[in-house]
């Protein structure tokens, strides 16, 4: 019962939030927030704040009380100002958001938002918010810019757009919760949810192995480490140098050359094509584990033999996109 | 152990940021011990004790939190606050019982602060604890007090809120110092413009156990004597255009018709069939303004004699000016009174009710007065030479005078009979002495009499160009009923010798308040120093008073009409505060608009230099840090390359590294000084000169 009025009043939320105003980003990229766009509602200590406003009133009308009634205007006066201030705090705020690394459908994709304090006010209080987690307000000095990490689960591939993020504040006294709706055009790129397991792809009889000894990335030995760039797959990200902050680094691997395979959307006859693609993506990424060359065919497009990292990421790409426009 | 069972729990479902830090509870907690200390001097003994007991309890928590009790014993000792709370008042609804149980349950609060929420709940809740501190207390330093208490809880909601970059109080404080600046042209508007009400919507009932000072409605000896050495203000008064001679400030209070032996009561003939009271001859009338401190009694105080009603007000047939409620808070009327006056004659049953004598009228108080009716006594020849009633007022006057009557504020205690005993032996006394056996004498000489308590004379201030009448300004004297006179006042009081006025403990009970009965020499100047400064003292009060304190409906309306919006009435008020609210809050959002924050030296001097670049048309782009824009300028303008980069050189390292001394900042603002810009072509080349000459 209570779950379906959850999700019902979901659903109105929702509805009314894409009702609201968006802040457009500008044409260098960055949504500055305008006055017209920001959003103020009373906070549940707000409304507690304004009972308890309105019975100090009624009272010390009452008793024709002056000094009770000034100390209300006074606190009443505060409020007011502190609405302002909530409202001022979020006015002009620069905010860009760009898309992180790759991830594989049902992974939490990264963004990243850099909201910037331009101009000589710092600003307090800065919650950025999607899908109603809890966020951890931060500071920004003026001039300074706060780099905010949001993590948004996702379900299909594809482009995974973050569209809108609310920036929320509460700031002066958390009487009054003041929000806008920035939107971007960030994006992350989406792979297909790998199948648990898939059948082997099949060698392709034309060619015969061609054992190379050139140092290619891909392979079983590690060689060492080089800063990230896009493309790499974030299997070989070495998550503990990230965690330890020493930013993005790849894992770099090579060794024996192997085989040649060509995983082929014709040989698989899954009759959804969504499993096909996971099937494929599983199947890229057992092949890509190993030494051997490989291709991905699908229909209408080829990625031809080859090894590495950024083929492996081009064929995952493939993948993600399958059947969508190509932007 | 099973304290920790049903704690830990609740407190794991608490978000990480809804969890109150220690430094917050403790604030709060220090913040409404503040709030209810001025409190203290109000509450009774127990329920103070209990606040300071859960206070201390809270304050040992915050160190060993094993010290908090659990669920089970809050409500038990909520349920202790409230039997406290009850054993003390008896009920929890008055004035001083409820504001003891909202202090209670605050203060109990404190024990459970497990979310932010508790917290700011908490912090809110103050505000109304001071609005009703207010109820016990109008002194402007309670005012400035419980200011610096809203203050205090707008800093700790700010800093509940958070996210303010700093640790500390600090920047909690600036955040709120600023919010309540801000506010205060609001707060004005909203106090000057808010409607307010004529009459209470409800009444809790404001208790009358607590007794004021002030006059009551009898005289017995020893009443006013009590007053006598209280300094304590009964009202302020201000004369519209002339303040008449302090022997004629006669104020008129309640007047006392019934005499039982020894107390007069007020005992007024029934109004029905008597009309307003009638003056026949009157002199130009004097008008003045008095603000009257709260006596829970009808009686307002006006000049012998008023003429006019003010608004609720009415003129009692015995002149008295009566109130239509209670005066329960400080009182401001316009009065008219007529200093010389012929009141109309009453009726007979008047004139027998002014007549009526105690049983305790003794042989030798008829002979006294049989011998000022007759003073040649039973004659040899037996001819009566009667005196008339005037004659024999002034004679009584006299006796008071020739005999060895004494004034003092100490009298002798009297027995039960207090008028004789007064008259014909112990013979000191003060104003109720002699007015009450001065009223009782003309009774037994046949002329009707009664009694008027009031004040008499009061303090001028110079500073704030008024008369001050405090409590031992009190006294009381007699009405006579003279033929063809009508009601005429008779002093006793001032008939006595004045060499033989005691006013040793006028002088040191007193202190503050020098009367017009005793001429207290103000001979040192140290003394006079110090009237004037308690008369500027009281000025301030005054002003306080008059322009906080008492600010009405009234004061509203006059306000409109000097606006020329009289007619629009109330909604004219409500219309205009509105709007003046309005501008108010677009005032502020301009300021905040415009608002700098305090730059650096060095960030000055950078805006400078952007300032006349862009005075010859290369004005930095908003997203353009120094170097990009260093860069561009060099591009643009080879000519001022190594001016812009000689000072970008110095700038970039001073700013965003660690190397700003007062070296730099002298060096850049003199490399400043000789960089003056030119637009490059002719025709602008002027314009460029005068910007360059203005940013300098």
């Amino acid at each position: 019962m209570s779950q379906v009025s959850d999700s019902l009043r979901e659903r109105a939320y929702r509805y009314f939030d894409g009702l609201l105003r968006r802040v457009p980003p500008g044409p260098d990229g960055v949504a500055r927030v305008g006055g017209r766009q920001i959003y103020i509602v009373p906070t549940r200590a707000g409304f507690m704040y304004g009972a308890v406003m309105l019975v100090m009133l009624l009272g010390s009308l009452n008793y024709q009380n002056n000094l009770g009634l000034l100390l209300t205007f006074f606190l009443a006066s505060v409020g007011l100002v502190a609405m302002h201030h909530a409202w001022f705090n979020l006015l002009g705020l620069a905010v860009q958001a760009r898309g992180g690394s790759p991830v594989f459908a049902g992974e939490r994709a990264r963004f990243e938002v850099a909201v910037r304090a331009e101009g000589e006010r710092p600003r307090h209080d800065i919650r950025l918010r999607k899908n109603g987690e809890t966020p951890t307000p931060v500071h920004i000095g003026a001039g300074d810019q706060a780099l905010v990490a949001l993590a948004v689960p996702t379900e299909k591939r594809g482009w995974h757009r973050l569209t809108d993020v609310m920036v929320e504040t509460r700031h002066p006294m958390g009487l009054f919760r003041a929000w806008t709706y920035v939107a971007t055009e960030a994006k992350t790129l989406v792979f297909p949810k790998p199948a648990p397991q898939a059948p082997e792809p099949g060698h392709d009889a034309g060619d015969s192995p061609r054992p190379h000894r050139t140092r290619h990335e891909g392979a079983e030995d590690y060689l060492g480490s080089r800063g990230y760039r896009p493309g790499d797959s974030i299997r070989h990200i070495d998550w503990k140098a990230y965690a330890r902050e020493r930013g993005l680094v790849v894992k770099q691997y090579g060794g024996e050359q192997g085989q040649e395979v060509w995983i082929d959307w014709a040989r698989l006859n899954a009759p959804d094509p969504e499993i096909r693609l996971g099937l494929l993506t599983r199947q890229v990424l057992d092949v890509s584990a190993g030494q051997t060359r490989f291709g991905l065919r699908l229909p209408g497009a080829v990625e031809g033999l080859s090894q590495g990292t950024a083929h492996t990421e081009r064929c995952l790409t493939r993948l993600a996109l399958f059947g969508h426009a190509q932007d | 152990m099973h304290k920790t069972d049903s704690i830990a729990p609740k407190i794991d479902r608490i978000p990480a940021d809804e969890r109150p830090e220690r430094h917050q509870i403790l604030w709060t907690t220090l913040l409404v011990a503040a709030a209810c200390a001025p409190f203290a001097r109000y509450l009774d003994g127990q329920v103070t004790a209990f606040l300071a007991l859960i206070l201390a309890i809270r304050l040992v928590a915050l160190h060993r939190p094993a010290a908090l009790p659990n669920r089970r014993i809050r409500a038990l000792l909520a349920f202790a606050g409230l039997g406290n709370c009850l054993a003390a008042y008896h009920t929890v609804t008055g004035q001083d019982g409820g504001s003891a149980l909202l202090a209670t349950m605050i203060v109990l609060k404190l024990l459970e602060l497990d979310t932010k929420r508790d917290l700011r709940l908490v912090l809110i809740l103050l505000g109304f604890l001071s609005v009703v501190q207010f109820l016990f207390d109008e002194s402007f330093q309670l005012t400035f007090y419980l200011g610096l208490i809203a203050l205090g809880l707008v800093t700790l909601l700010t800093e509940l809120n958070g996210g303010l970059g700093a640790a500390g109080l600090r920047p909690a404080l600036r955040v709120s110092a600023r919010l309540a600046l801000q506010a205060i042209p609001l707060t004005i508007v909203l106090f000057v413009l808010f409607p307010r009400l004529t009459a209470p919507l409800w009444s809790l009932g404001i208790d009358s156990s607590r007794g004021l000072m002030g006059m009551s409605d009898s005289m017995e000896p020893g009443n006013i004597s009590e007053l006598a050495v209280n300094g304590e203000l009964a009202f302020r008064a201000r004369f519209a255009d002339r303040r008449p001679d302090s022997n004629q400030l006669y104020w008129r209070g309640p007047v006392l018709w019934k005499m039982d032996g020894r107390r007069w009561t007020p005992g007024a003939p029934p109004s029905d069939r008597q009309q307003p009271a009638r003056l026949i001859e009157s002199s130009d009338p004097i008008e003045y303004e008095v603000v009257m401190e709260p006596t829970k009694q009808r009686w307002l105080f006006a000049l012998d004699m008023p003429v006019s009603e003010p608004e609720g007000t009415a003129i009692s047939p015995d002149h008295q000016l009566l109130s239509n409620q209670p005066v329960t808070a400080l009182k401001r009327y316009n009065a008219r009174s007529v200093l010389s006056y012929r009141t109309a004659e009453p009726d007979e049953r008047v004139r027998a009710l002014a007549l009526a004598l105690p049983d305790n009228v003794t042989p030798r108080m008829r002979a006294l007065v049989e011998d000022w009716r007759t003073p040649g006594g039973n004659g040899s020849d037996g001819r009566e030479e009667r005196a008339d009633d005037w004659t024999l007022v002034q004679r009584a006057l006299a006796h008071f005078n020739r005999e060895n009557f004494y004034y003092t504020l100490l009298p002798p205690k009297l027995g039960a009979n207090p008028a004789d005993e007064f008259l014909f032996e112990t013979r000191s006394g003060f104003c109720e002495h002699y007015a009450g056996s001065f009223a009782l004498l003309m009774r037994i000489a046949g002329i009707p009499s009664r009694i008027v308590l009031g004040y008499l004379g009061g303090e001028t201030n110079e500073f704030g160009g008024y008369t001050i009448v405090r409590q031992s300004d009190a006294h009381a004297w007699v009405e006579v009923l003279i033929e063809g006179r009508g009601w005429v006042r008779v002093d006793p009081t001032a008939a006595v010798d004045p060499s033989r006025i005691d006013n040793r403990v006028a002088t040191e009970l007193l202190g503050a308040g020098a009367s017009v009965r005793f001429d207290l020499g103000e001979a040192a100047a140290l003394a006079r120093w110090m009237r004037d400064l308690r008369l500027l003292g009281d000025t301030l009060e005054a002003t306080w008073q008059n322009w906080v304190l008492d600010f009405s409906a009234q004061d509203q309306r006059r306000l409109m009409d000097r606006l020329g919006l009289g007619a629009w009435q109330e909604y004219g008020l409500a219309v205009l505060m509105v709007l003046a609210v309005s501008l108010t809050l677009g005032g502020i959002l301009l300021v905040l608009m415009r608002e700098r924050t305090e730059r650096d030296p060095l960030e000055r001097l950078y805006a400078r230099l952007c300032r006349r670049l862009a005075g010859v048309g290369l004005p930095r782009l908003p997203h353009e840090g120094p170097g990009d824009y260093g860069r561009r300028i060099a591009a643009a303008r080879p000519d001022l390359a190594t001016d812009v980069g000689g000072f970008l050189a110095l700038y970039v390292p001073a700013r965003y590294g660690e190397r700003s001394t007062p070296e730099t900042l002298q060096r850049l603002s003199n490399l400043l000084r000789d960089f003056q810009p030119k637009a490059q072509s002719v025709q602008s080349a002027f314009k460029g000169k005068v910007t360059a000459s203005n940013g300098g």
